[in-house]
């Protein structure tokens, strides 16, 4: 019982969170009356993204590490899946369980180097070792190299019944559960210690806690969620190829979370749904305003960023906090 | 005579060719307030984050209640019983007063990896909190951010977190720091009433204060110990008068 | 492998090397003197190559277009951060890996929509066009070692500037205490403005140089970019003494492991396999150098003294 009072008062104090999940839960059957199937592609995509993203922005958003690397974890992720078909392994609950190992000890490993160092040096050296990552995928011939390798639909026993939509709802079972598990993390002792070392890590050491531990711990927990999202994105992609793991996408991850709002828990799923309306939508406004420029809609997109930067600090949910006049 | 509760032996630490603290060498007994002055550059935070372990020593031996601190860093040393409140406030912007008080307080009891109920809910937690800030009068600012307490409160803030895990030495850099006179009474009198919790390490500037609060005082300059003693044998003290006490008249 | 091979290898790797360093060496002071987070360096090499390619094209000659092209370069530097740079100093490093990430978006796409999205292709002129002799009986291509050769130059050029200019006295004093700067009474507003426009130069003319070897397209910086970022890491955020040295270890890592590494692959793979993996296992080389590095020097081979 005092689980679920503590869950009612965490929603109740993110409902921004809860209103978009109960919103992703229902958006099939609107889509299923209107018989607008791509739409329902589209928010698969948008919810895999946003879970990687929240994994992110546990320790780019509350531990204030600003890791450059994180679609590695998402590629790794993915990767877990094809190559365990490769070997002629379908099972898709043994493909999350190998993500989710694979990711946590890489990003033991990873953590353990890249949090010897700080500032620019921790940006350049998450970047390295997602770079590394990259091109290792990149020589494997045997798993596809530059051009990738496609990927069976994974078997999900017990929910396979649930054709067409399980991929939809498996996913947002992920979404859902990442999110309550991240609601109880940032609000335990562990979650304050974290947010306390953004703070002030000389503050942490003087109450006689070594923020290490806490920061790897944080590392593993954020690369462990990355991970559940790249296996999930094999599966409903059906494809895996180096490109997930490309530096730009660590970057795509990072401006969903500004876009969104860091370091709060809605921030990364509401920047998701936004970053990736922007890129339905801009091609569609361009076609109307400027016809001939319709493919290049990154012209629009690059200097919205810097505006979010300019001028939008806090966010998507810094404005929503704005509206309902909340404090964060 | 009470216990030893400091014991420092030939510290020293060069910064190139810079000597800022050279074969320095006192100790801190329980219950009684030590004040190190000495004029700005004498070395005297170099000596505290020596103390602290917040810079490595090029020599010598620093030792809580017997036991070697060399080579542990600085929340080991925490742990261990060293506090410290900085020249500058150090305290965690972004939270409550409150706040601050449960990360130190959970701190405390060394229950920090746990990743299930709310720290900022924990009945446990905000009693302890509460204590702590009962004990330099803050209790009344708890749901305050820090970033919008005075100056003074948050000096008083910084004191009650080096106070929290209960050190059995207490390092203060300049708590006065900044203050206006009112507020430095105040902490002297708070200052004055924590003899009993520990051995106190006292930096400070405010002569004033250093006369009212301490048992014992040594003088650094560049560095070096030029004196140690009772008060009334400090200020009469000839060396000390010229090196450092001796400026004040002039200016 | 013969020695010939070998020693044009050699002198492919000091050719990117030295082009590394044109591109890291504004980029490492603008990390490590303004603490700024800049990617859209790579930006500023595609410019270059762009300005160069199409006033080649313009003119007719080669050099005329270049020497018209550096001014453009210094301008785009001096106006990107006088229009945007300068209101994000005081952000902290996401924001501003953030907003240079929005203008390569935005650089990217200007170019493909002003040049289409194939690449450019430039002619060499005759004169640089041919091969000589590095050692009897050993052709090298003209065209690249006068990339090498115009490389040193620029990086003796940056050396004089850095440590024998009272602009380089300031940016030093900057790079290891901005407050100290600041009390000097320099004007650090108009320091960092002419870094900048210094830097994006040296980009642009690596770009410039870069061009006719591989292909002028949109994106064709940000590989560089990347590269140059593990150049100034391993040699120590604002070190350009550091960053030269870097340079050359990464190109040469980088070249000499595309050739040697299939050979070595080979004797316990296949030959289709090992061709394969080679390059790719030689790029990432490079990132397990600066790993090795960070791990055991945290702050770089040649951190700047602080």
């Amino acid at each position: 019982m005092d689980a679920l009072r503590i869950f009612l008062d965490g929603a109740n104090r993110n409902r921004t969170l809860f209103v978009l999940l109960v919103g992703f839960a229902l958006f099939p059957i609107y889509t299923g009356i209107a018989d607008l199937p791509f739409w329902n592609d589209l928010a698969m995509r948008i919810m895999l993204l946003g879970l990687a993203a929240m994994g992110l922005n546990l320790v780019l958003g509350y531990g204030g590490m600003v890791s450059f690397g994180h679609a590695a974890f998402v590629g790794v992720g993915a990767y877990c899946v094809g190559i365990s078909q490769y070997y002629g392994l379908f099972n898709g609950w043994i493909h999350i369980l190998m993500a989710l190992g694979a990711c946590g000890a890489l990003g033991l490993v990873i953590g353990y180097l890249a949090l010897r160092t700080s500032g620019i040096y921790f940006i350049m050296i998450t970047l390295a070792f997602a770079q590394m990552l990259f091109f290792l995928f990149v020589s494997l011939e045997q798993f596809g190299g530059d051009d990738g390798m496609s990927i069976d639909r994974a078997e999900f026993i017990i929910i396979d019944l649930w054709e067409p939509l399980r991929l939809y709802y498996l996913i947002w079972a992920a979404l859902a559960l990442s999110s309550v598990l991240l609601m109880f993390i940032v609000r335990s002792r562990f979650g304050v210690v974290l947010q306390a070392i953004r703070s002030n890590e000389s503050r942490v050491e003087a109450m006689g806690l070594a923020p290490l531990p806490f920061k790897i711990t944080g590392y593993v927990i954020s690369a462990m969620i990355c991970g559940l999202a790249g296996a999930l994105f094999a599966s409903w992609q059906e494809y895996v190829s180096p490109d997930i793991m490309h530096w730009t996408r660590s970057g795509e991850l990072m401006i969903i979370i500004i876009l969104g709002g860091l370091g709060t828990l809605s921030g990364p799923l509401l920047g998701a749904v936004v970053f990736l309306l922007l890129e339905e939508i801009l091609p569609e406004v361009m076609h109307v305003v400027a016809p001939s420029y319709a493919e290049n809609w990154m012209i629009v997109f690059g200097p919205i960023l810097i505006a979010v930067v300019l001028f939008a600090r806090g966010g998507l949910m810094g404005l929503v906090h704005q509206m309902t006049g909340r404090r964060r | 005579m009470s216990e030893t509760v400091l014991q420092i032996e030939g510290l020293e630490k060069s910064f190139g060719a810079l000597r800022a603290t050279c074969d320095v060498s006192l100790d801190v007994a329980h219950g009684e307030i030590h004040a190190l002055i000495g004029p700005n550059g004498a070395g005297k935070t170099t000596l505290i984050r020596q103390i602290y372990g917040s810079e490595t020593s090029d020599a010598g031996v620093v030792k809580l209640r017997g036991e070697v601190m060399n080579g542990l860093n600085v929340p080991q040393r925490v742990a261990r019983g060293i506090g410290r409140s900085f020249q500058i406030s150090n305290v965690l912007m972004d939270f409550t007063v409150l706040q601050n008080a449960i990360l130190a307080e959970q701190a405390r009891r060394g229950e920090s990896f746990r990743f299930f109920r709310p720290a900022f809910d924990d009945q446990a937690l905000i009693e302890g909190a509460g204590v702590m800030l009962d004990r330099v009068g803050l209790g009344y600012r708890a749901t305050t951010p820090v970033a919008d307490l005075a100056h003074g409160e948050r000096r008083l803030l910084e004191l009650a977190l080096a106070l929290a895990a209960e050190p059995a030495l207490l390092l203060l850099d300049e708590p006065m720091a900044g203050a206006g006179s009112e507020e430095t009474q105040h902490m002297i009198e708070i200052i004055d009433g924590l003899r009993s919790r520990a051995g106190i390490l006292l930096i400070e500037h405010d002569m004033d204060a250093v006369f009212r609060l301490a048992d014992r005082v040594t003088v650094l300059v560049e560095g070096e110990i030029i004196a140690s003693g009772a008060p009334d044998v400090i200020s009469a003290d000839k060396a000390v008068r010229e090196a450092y006490l001796g400026s004040d008249d002039h200016a | 492998m013969t020695v010939t091979l070998l020693l044009e290898q050699m002198f492919n790797g000091l050719q990117s090397g030295v082009m590394l360093f044109l591109i890291a060496a504004g980029l490492t002071l603008i990390l490590g003197i303004m603490d700024f987070v800049f990617l859209a360096h790579g930006a500023q090499v595609m410019i270059g190559a762009y300005a160069a390619a199409s006033l080649t094209a313009l003119t007719g000659n080669f050099l005329v277009g270049i020497v018209l092209a550096i001014p453009i370069t210094f301008a785009s530097g001096f106006l990107l951060e006088f229009l945007l740079i300068r209101h994000l100093y005081r952000r902290d490093h996401m924001d501003q890996v953030l907003a240079t990430f929005g203008l390569i978006l935005f650089f990217n796409e200007l170019i493909r929509i002003g040049f289409g999205p194939a690449a450019l292709f430039s002619d060499l002129p005759k004169a640089l066009s041919g091969f000589v002799n590095i050692l009897p009986d050993a052709p090298y291509p003209m065209f690249r070692l006068v990339v090498i050769i115009v490389g040193l130059a620029c990086a003796i050029g940056i050396h004089m500037l850095v440590s024998h200019t009272r602009v380089g006295a300031m940016v030093r004093a900057g790079a290891n205490n901005e407050a100290m700067t600041a009390a000097l009474g320099i004007n650090i507003r108009l320091l960092r403005r002419f870094v900048f426009a210094v830097g994006a130069c040296f980009a642009g003319v690596a770009g410039m140089m870069i061009g006719p070897l591989t292909a002028v397209e949109p994106g064709m910086g940000e590989p560089l970019l990347i590269l140059s970022l593990v150049v100034i890491i391993i040699g120590g955020i604002g070190s350009v003494r550091g960053a030269f040295v870097a340079a050359v270890l990464v190109g040469m890592v980088d070249t000499m492991g595309r050739v040697l590494l299939p050979v070595i692959l080979r004797s316990f793979m296949g030959q289709a396999a090992a061709d394969g993996a080679g390059p790719a296992l030689a790029s990432m080389m490079v990132y397990i150098l600066m790993s090795l590095v960070l791990v055991f020097k945290p702050t770089g081979l040649f951190p700047p003294k602080g």
